[in-house]
């Protein structure tokens, strides 16, 4: 009948969303950052789990512009989110979600540097058969040969230079937001960028 | 006027320079290649992407995050050692210091402590008139009548021990120490 038909739809519904509504009667899904870190910081694993799924992208990209290679990249951001789980709690609201995640990033990718020599930090090749398809191959190999270049120059920067270019140049964070994520002024945040760029001018321009 | 300063040409770059300086920029020729060299850069590293992981990265990615979640949390101290072993501890702790404020520094006799660790009657003699007082009233009171009785409640004496401070934390510790020696001896 059709009337048992809408019934029956109706009730697979409401069985269906309710596992994952929030305290507030929403779809986690649809909260916004905030609430999602209170619902985590209340000890909610799904909202962290959206969490975890709408910025896992650009945390792993902040570890990889750190580190320059998948493996460690996907273990720092790991670290970083596991960090931010156990810190939920301590998420004030004062900055963006991204912000403080980000913060949780550079912390964990400057502590892993620290116990390594710059020097052997990897550069993976991230050469693209796409570009050999639509370039000429010589200038596909030039262009992937500069990028490395840049890489390994980036990686040679001093912790700080290259945080902040990385956070400006890449993430297109504000001067202040880089300030409160590695806990310096919005002056120092400017002089790092600029010696990042100075060193990194020299670096290439020493390049064969 | 002189160059602009490092700050300046950041500004500059981004567009936000105050028009005092950009009229400097405008005439000096040593600042616009500085300026040009540095947009340069910056344009190179820009090009520069981050290789895009497989979709399954991303699955296991969640799962690894909660994996990593589970043994942070096994990792951590067991329960037992927060409450079966900390609270018989803080409530000792909570009964020395409660004899350390009831008896008066210059008045302790030097052998208080062994009446602590065999209980003395009532009517004991005792060398001190406070000291045998305080015997008198907790001498025979163990751990579990004075939870019975309300004196003490539970995490009562843990929070107090949590919130000394250093000193008084170090004083306890030499006096439990003591305790331990004199037991044993």
């Amino acid at each position: 009948m059709p009337h048992d038909s809408a019934l029956a739809i109706t009730t697979w519904t409401l069985n269906v969303v309710r596992p994952f509504d929030s305290a507030q009667g929403k779809p986690l899904g649809e909260l916004d950052d905030t609430a999602l870190v209170a619902e985590a910081a209340a000890g909610s694993r799904e909202a962290f789990d959206v969490i975890v799924e709408r910025h896992r992208r650009t945390v792993y990209q902040v570890c990889y512009r750190f580190v320059n290679n998948h493996e460690d990249a996907s273990d720092l951001a790991q670290d970083a989110f596991v960090r931010a789980w156990k810190g939920a709690r301590n998420f004030k609201g004062q900055a963006a979600l991204s912000t403080w995640l980000y913060r949780i990033a550079v912390n964990v990718c400057l502590n892993r540097l620290s116990l390594k020599s710059p020097i052997n930090v990897p550069v993976e090749s991230t050469e693209h058969l796409e570009d050999v398809r639509t370039e000429g191959a010589q200038q596909a190999l030039l262009r992937e040969e500069r990028a490395v270049a840049v890489r390994k120059a980036i990686a040679n920067l001093p912790e700080k230079q290259r945080a902040t270019l990385i956070l400006r140049t890449y993430h297109e964070m504000s001067h202040q937001e880089i300030a409160d994520v590695l806990g310096s002024s919005v002056g120092a945040v400017k002089a790092n960028f600029f010696h990042a760029l100075n060193n990194l001018k020299k670096i290439l321009g020493s390049e064969p | 006027m002189s160059h602009l300063t490092p700050d300046e040409l950041i500004d500059a770059m981004e567009g936000v320079l105050p028009s005092e300086q950009q009229a400097h920029l405008s005439s000096c020729l040593e600042c616009q290649q500085q300026l040009d060299e540095l947009a340069s850069v910056l344009s190179e590293a820009k090009q520069v992407s981050v290789p895009e992981p497989s979709p399954l990265f991303w699955q296991h990615f969640s799962t690894r995050v909660t994996e990593g979640i589970d043994n942070q949390s096994a990792s951590e101290w067991p329960h037992w050692l927060r409450w079966q072993v900390l609270l018989p501890l803080g409530a000792v702790a909570m009964i020395i210091l409660a004899l350390m404020i009831a008896v008066p520094k210059s008045s302790r006799p030097g052998d208080a402590p062994v009446a602590l660790a065999a209980p003395v009657a009532p009517d004991a003699p005792a060398s001190d008139d406070n000291w045998g007082a305080l015997v008198a009233v907790v001498g025979e009171l163990d751990l579990e009548t004075a939870s019975a009785a309300g004196v003490i409640e539970p995490g009562f004496a843990e929070q107090a021990v949590v919130h000394l401070t250093r000193e008084e934390q170090q004083e306890l510790s030499r006096l439990l120490q003591a305790e331990l020696t004199r037991a044993k001896s």
